[in-house]
């Protein structure tokens, strides 16, 4: 029987940790809290250190929150990360995604800077400023930032954030053992989607939608071990999901492995899935990140990076991009999948389309169809908001009808 | 200089492998295709500063994919392709010709018939030569564009 409008607006049966009110996928001021309370003070990637190998090597990045930042390679090798922003007009600094640049000079009236965020020039200073203003009042703006967890730039707007250590605890033990060799990322693009970040993030987070992907259906969920996978959930919001033997070989076009990753069993499939945006997916011979970076409510960027060994040959490098491209690539068969999904989602949780309720209701013991990785996720979305995510206005809603177990 | 005749037969075989993957004809893009043929998506990454291969098949491959194709989840959303054919060389010698075209990919959302410019790029095809036939040897898609929303299983 199909619901009127009262029955639409109910709650779903289940308890409160097992539903999200839709609204907080579409809400623009809680978008702009979620900018506040979730991604400013939360560790972001922003790049891989293959990506600035050396000295005055830069990379741009436009973080979470809305602000530009410049991760560069200082003369010392160290790594660091700064606004975008002159400290005189308010202009971009570096325009280009990438390169390399001893000083950093603004095109806008060339002041300059050094890679530890010194001002080094300002045109005509004395004639202009006398002795009221000097370089020394010029710095660029220093964010934290620290290279860990494979190799990846972290960074922190916030100034008294606790370490990346700290932010990411032990969900990174279960990659640890797949990430002491230096790795170098060999794919980069970016999906554009109209939809909201945490939804790519509950993708991420959950493996019922294996029924989305005929290639996961043939290779893991028909196969001995798939629903013995497990997730298992951390502070902060993280989770990870251990690993099966997926049979490639199932699948028309895949084959047999003859590259894989030290460590990892042939087959082998590891996840984790760091709040608030960013999942460390290891299968086949490559490991794939994804840093979901959201532009408003609902819409955002998501940027793909595909890594494999920096001490790989010609040959294997070359196995690496294929495996990487026939289920991740731009044309791959399951991230286009994911994406329209995602996409899908979006359109039916606009602003305006009453759509009431998300339910992660399924409960199999913490096993891959069960949905706990995506109620850990809102727990903590929950409490950092403070609001929770089933009654995010809190609006008193009854409680539910029916009880799950 | 190409004789008129060689490179209007060369157009053709470019602007007949557009019509087909338009048309979703995969058999007749096959067959405009030598058995040796081989298809890459390349394209640089100013980001990471590196080329890129998104997708690289050999004929057989080509049939798996177009094969599969049924099987997954895909935005139906047609794709037209523009192509303009701007050099060919012919190499007497190896019986082969090196053609660059520009393409434009446009698509059309099924809901409405807007149409928006998809993908810029070119084709760098390599087309191997006979008396009485051009069949594609090698085709690399450069592309420009990156950004390519929510993607797309069909090769341009």
């Amino acid at each position: 029987m199909s619901k009127n409008a009262a029955q639409w607006s109910e709650n779903p049966g289940f308890p409160q940790t097992h539903y999200v009110d839709s609204r907080i996928y579409a809400d623009a001021a809680i978008f702009a809290e979620e900018r506040e309370k979730i991604f400013k003070p939360s560790w972001i990637i922003a790049c891989h250190e293959s990506e600035i190998q050396g000295p005055f090597d830069y990379r741009l990045f436009n973080h979470p929150t809305g602000v530009p930042l410049i991760v560069v390679r200082g003369d010392d090798s160290k790594v660091r990360a700064f606004y975008n922003i002159c400290p005189h007009r308010g202009n971009t600094i570096l325009y280009d995604p990438a390169g390399n640049a001893k000083r950093m000079t603004c095109i806008f009236h060339q002041w300059s800077f050094d890679t530890r965020g010194n001002c080094v020039d300002i045109s005509r200073a004395d004639q202009g400023y006398q002795n009221r203003f000097c370089k020394q009042d010029a710095s660029m703006r220093e964010v934290k930032c620290e290279v860990g967890c494979g190799g990846f730039v972290w960074v922190n707007l916030d100034d008294n954030a606790a370490s990346l250590g700290a932010f990411v605890g032990g969900a990174m033990d279960i990659l640890e053992p797949f990430m002491r060799e230096p790795m170098e990322v060999f794919h980069f693009h970016k999906a554009h989607v109209r939809t909201n970040f945490k939804l790519w993030h509950d993708t991420n987070s959950e493996f019922y939608h294996d029924f989305l992907h005929y290639f996961n259906r043939i290779t893991g969920m028909m196969q001995p071990g798939y629903f013995d996978r497990r997730y298992t959930g951390f502070p902060n919001g993280h989770a990870t999901v251990g690993s099966m033997e997926i049979r490639y070989d199932k699948y028309e076009g895949s084959k047999d492995r003859a590259v894989g990753w030290p460590g990892l069993a042939p087959g082998g499939w590891y996840m984790v899935d760091l709040f608030p945006g960013m999942t460390y997916n290891l299968r086949t011979s490559v490991l794939r990140i994804d840093t979901a970076i959201p532009l408003g409510p609902n819409e955002v960027i998501i940027e793909f990076r595909g890594l494999g060994l920096k001490r790989d040959t010609v040959e294997e490098r070359r196995q690496r991009i294929f495996d990487h491209n026939m289920i991740w690539g731009p044309f791959g068969r399951n991230l286009h999948e994911d994406l329209l999904a995602v996409h899908g989602q979006g359109r039916a949780m606009r602003d305006g389309t009453d759509s009431r309720w998300v339910i992660q209701g399924r409960e199999e013991g913490g096993t891959i169809h069960d949905e706990v990785g995506m109620r850990h996720f809102y727990a903590e979305w929950s409490r950092r908001m403070e609001r929770p995510a089933y009654d995010p206005y809190r609006e008193g809603k009854p409680e539910p009808v029916r009880a799950a177990a | 200089m190409v004789k008129t005749e060689r490179r209007y037969q060369i157009e053709e075989l470019v602007y007949r492998s557009c019509l087909a993957l338009d048309a979703k004809d995969w058999k007749s893009f096959l067959d405009l295709c030598d058995e040796q043929f081989h298809y890459t998506i390349a394209t640089f990454s100013p980001e990471i500063r590196k080329d890129m291969v998104w997708l690289d098949h050999d004929k057989q491959g080509m049939v798996t994919l177009f094969t599969n194709l049924p099987r997954h989840n895909s935005d139906h959303s047609p794709i037209t392709r523009h192509a303009t054919v701007y050099t060919v060389e012919v190499d007497e010698a190896t019986s082969e010709a090196n053609v660059v075209s520009a393409i434009q990919v446009f698509r059309t959302l099924l809901d409405g018939g807007a149409t928006e410019l998809f993908a810029v790029g070119r084709f760098h095809d390599t087309v191997k030569l006979t008396d009485s036939a051009a069949k594609l040897a090698r085709r690399v898609v450069r592309l420009e564009t990156r950004l390519l929303g929510y993607g797309y299983h069909v090769p341009f």
